[in-house]
């Protein structure tokens, strides 16, 4: 089996530092994940994560504004960021012999981003992250779907139940002192991982990113959450939010509490929704789309996320003669039958996830993000190596037994959408 | 602050050589090309069987045939159904998929290496022999429908399909929504498809690159799909030409909504052109990067919007260039009199040495990072077919667009960037927005 090598060192500030050469393309993938996404938002701040994310393109102490993307594109590169749940991540894909301008850039935001902030520039970014939120949630067909269905699926207590793009009141609420104490309470080098893929030289690679990040300081560790981030295992109820808006075709989404990402049994819950919705042999599409015909499309995801408990998604989208009670009747209907998984389904679901794991390296992009992800999370990079052999371990019983406990009526958030008159 | 001095961006180091890897030609006695490129890095597989029935090619009454049939291939051939196809495929962990564009069908599947003839077996039993059954057809078709009710309701998806109409005249088939209107599907049959696929499913090319051998390739390839041959019909002419050169103003009503989706752009000339490469580079500095100039005046400098792009959308015989962005509803008169003082100024002044040094060494630079997937090679591989670009197109890529000058450049802009004939679509407020928008003063504003 492929194995994907790497190796890791920690700089004295706290920096964990992965690296994983592959010389294949002359390509090298510079990529920082901290430990900050919008679960760490406190009551009134939500968005803030994502808006701060923003700033960091602002730039530093060296970097003036704008020129982080001249001096990426002008060595032929690319650079991004996204904000999530529980992390932030920030990435360059460059040419190799570039690699150390990407370790300056990042480093210089690390160490250095408030000595370059302004009024105006958060003005900016208000300005553009509010109309990520219109372009995204408001002005976009089922747009706010996530958001209505995490408020239904997390409790107002707990970290999840708000959406990463925050809501427009404290997007506008935001002050620069709070861009100030965001960047000193988690843009710290002990609180993030660099993970340098692809074609790169690894002492020259270590050398350098000592030289870049070695003196920056070490901050204090990270403060706990808000709120109250554990929960019990299921819902213990359906409950639900039943929206009449301008869609073009009926829809139903639900979520089931399932472990998280960081529990065994999800694991389990990968290959469950895998076996109900990836690829046209699943058992959604089989059934809803090809055999029924209740459903245009349907789609499944098992949330990668830690806090508390993670989420299975599963929606259905119906045509326009179409009932929500039915679609909704025979989307549960298609996901209890799930007792009734076969060894066959489950091979089949098993051998698709190997396969997108193997494509998933192809890019050093995408491997390095991985790698950032595993030693963040889980401290635990070697993680990547295992996981076709922790999926292929899953047995149809153990699914029967995850779908018996995680997917009834006791444990949904449901959303619906039904087109208004004359949509 | 600091112990060093990290003021300046730190030097490059010595680059290392790349190219595009080596491609393998054959054609077999039946017809087929078949084009390899071995990438051993990965135990991967990308193929690409792309056949040159395209929409382009049908009667506006027949719009949306291709995409349909190419849909039902997945429905089941003589010999298995549908779902059984399904499970075979994905029992050996791969995925097929069929896209169908103006130019042609492109028939792909993504596997690990070793799954490779077992995959292949599949796409060519669903090419060959398909028997398009009368539920799936009604699925595929019932399917087609509700996206397109669903694109009408997308705000951006409608902006972008009204644009279309607006910038080619009513004959070409750019002009018309690609999958088809609700007029055009809802009277295809199962026998349309029938049809269509026994004229135009005929041996095109087939694109394989990851970790595979060519000789071995070339063997399987004409295994299975031996006894395939013919030629699809010939492809038509017809002039890419505008509905008017009048700039005009496009509202398309969409109560309360709190953005508006823009548009603006005109037809051009198709992928065949000399100036291709300096319409690259200039659209790079223009819209087609982060540091553009639209993006660094309508995100960066004034907040109007999330990201704007402008592109040259070349296909075979013609194609449009084209700006779009979505921005608040109270800033839209403002976006577009940006987006139109850009074009304008452009054109007029030329880019600068600078911009274009930086929009080279951007296209040239990024291209290796485009070409790290077997499924990008692949992707890159099925242009020089579809296109008909020459054999040495992709070796060369990097020095064609390094040899733009900014004179080459400006010329490129003064040619195929034309301001007064814009076509202007906006899917927003009517209410709100389009008192400002006449207010502009740059034509007639329609809604509806």
């Amino acid at each position: 089996m492929l194995r994907v090598p790497w190796e890791r060192h920690v700089l004295e500030n706290g920096l964990r530092v992965i690296l994983a050469p592959d010389t294949a393309v002359p390509v090298v993938a510079v990529n920082l994940w901290y430990g900050v996404g919008s679960r760490n938002e406190g009551a009134g701040k939500t968005g803030f994560a994502h808006l701060f994310e923003h700033m960091m393109f602002q730039g530093s102490a060296h970097v003036p504004k704008n020129r982080h993307f001249e001096l990426v594109e002008r060595a032929g590169g690319s650079s991004n960021a996204t904000t999530w749940f529980d992390r932030t991540n920030y990435y360059e894909t460059l040419p190799s012999h570039h690699l150390e301008l990407g370790l300056w850039l990042e480093a210089d935001r690390m160490g250095w981003m408030l000595d370059a902030m302004t009024a105006d520039k958060l003005e900016n970014q208000r300005e553009v992250v509010k109309n990520e939120r219109r372009q995204r949630y408001d002005n976009q067909p089922y747009g706010d779907w996530d958001e209505r269905l995490q408020a239904l699926a997390y409790p107002a207590t707990h970290p999840y139940h708000h959406p990463v793009i925050g809501s427009m009141a404290d997007i506008d609420g935001a002050t620069l002192e709070d861009v100030s104490a965001f960047f000193r309470t988690f843009y710290v080098p002990n609180n993030a991982v660099l993970t340098i893929a692809g074609d790169f030289h690894g002492e020259a690679a270590l050398e350098a990113v000592r030289r870049y990040f070695g003196e920056i300081e070490r901050g204090s560790p990270v403060p706990p959450l808000p709120g109250e981030p554990e929960l019990p295992p299921v819902l213990g109820a359906t409950v639900r939010d039943d929206v009449v808006s301008r869609v073009p075709l009926p829809r139903v989404i639900a979520a089931f509490r399932i472990p998280s990402y960081a529990s065994d049994d999800f694991y389990t819950a990968e290959v469950a929704q895998g076996v109900l919705g990836t690829g046209r042999a699943s058992r959604l599409y089989r059934r809803l789309v090809r055999e029924r015909r209740v459903a245009k499309d349907v789609v499944t995801y098992a949330y990668p996320i830690l806090t508390g408990a993670s989420m299975m998604v599963v929606w259905a989208t119906g045509y326009p003669g179409t009932s929500l009670e039915s679609l909704e009747g025979a989307l549960f209907e298609e996901v209890e039958s799930l007792s009734g998984v076969t060894d066959a389904e489950v091979a089949r679901a098993v051998a698709l996830a190997e396969t997108d794991l193997v494509r998933s390296l192809e890019r050093v992009g995408d491997r390095a993000d991985i790698l950032s992800m595993l030693e963040l999370y889980f401290g635990d990079p070697e993680r990547l190596n295992r996981e076709v052999d922790r999926m292929r371990a899953v047995t149809a019983a153990q699914v029967r037994e995850f779908a018996g406990r995680y997917l009834g009526s006791d444990n949904r958030a449901v959303v619906t959408y039904l087109p208004e008159e004359g949509a | 602050m600091s112990r060093f001095d990290r003021s300046d961006p730190p030097g490059a180091g010595p680059m290392r050589v790349f190219d595009f890897p080596d491609v393998d030609v054959t054609r077999l006695a039946t017809g087929l090309e078949v084009r390899v490129a071995r990438l051993s890095r990965l135990p991967v597989v990308s193929v690409n069987l792309f056949m040159p029935a395209g929409e382009f090619e049908l009667d506006p009454d027949r719009a949306g045939l291709s995409v349909l049939t190419g849909d039902v291939l997945e429905g089941g051939t003589r010999k298995r159904s549908g779902a059984e196809l399904d499970e075979a495929l994905e029992s050996v962990g791969a995925r097929m998929g069929v896209s169908t564009g103006w130019e042609g069908t492109n028939v792909s599947i993504s596997c690990l290496a070793d799954r490779l003839p077992a995959a292949l077996e599949i796409l060519a039993e669903a090419v060959l022999e398909p028997d398009f059954p009368e539920e799936e057809f009604a699925r595929a078709r019932d399917q087609s429908l509700a996206a397109i009710r669903q694109r009408a309701m997308d705000p951006s998806a409608l902006a972008s399909d009204q644009a279309s109409m607006r910038y080619f005249a009513p004959g070409v088939p750019y002009a018309r929504p690609l999958g088809g209107t609700v007029e055009s599907v809802s009277a295809l049959g199962r026998d349309d498809l029938r049809g269509y696929a026994d004229a135009w499913y005929r041996p095109g090319t087939l694109v394989v690159v990851g970790d595979i051998d060519s000789g071995e390739m070339e063997e399987m390839a004409a295994g299975v799909f031996s006894g395939w041959e013919g030629v699809s019909p010939p492809r038509r002419d017809g002039d890419i030409v505008p509905p008017t050169r009048e700039r005009k103003i496009h509202v398309v009503d969409l109560p309360g909504a709190v953005q508006s989706e823009i548009r603006v752009g005109h037809v051009t000339v198709g992928r065949s052109h000399p100036d291709v490469f300096s319409l690259v580079v200039a659209n790079t500095l223009l819209g087609g990067a982060f540091t553009s100039r639209l993006n660094l005046n309508l995100r960066e400098r004034n907040g109007f919007t999330y990201g704007v792009r402008s592109r040259f959308n070349m296909r075979n015989r013609g194609g449009c260039f084209e700006v779009s962005t979505a921005v608040g509803a109270e800033v839209t008169d403002a976006a577009v009199r940006e987006i139109m003082t850009e074009l304008e100024t452009l054109v007029r002044e030329g880019p600068t040495e600078e911009e274009v040094r930086a929009s080279r060494d951007y296209v040239a630079g990024v291209f290796p990072l485009q070409l790290e997937t077997a499924g990008q090679v692949a992707s890159r591989m099925t242009e020089v077919v579809v296109y008909g670009l020459p054999e040495d197109y992709h070796r060369t890529y990097r020095d064609r667009i390094r040899g733009v000058t900014v004179d080459d450049a400006a010329r490129a802009v003064g040619g195929h960037v034309r301001p007064g004939e814009a076509q202007i679509v906006v899917v927003g407020n009517a209410e709100e927005i389009v008192p400002r928008l006449e207010a502009l003063g740059l034509g007639p504003v329609e809604v509806g």
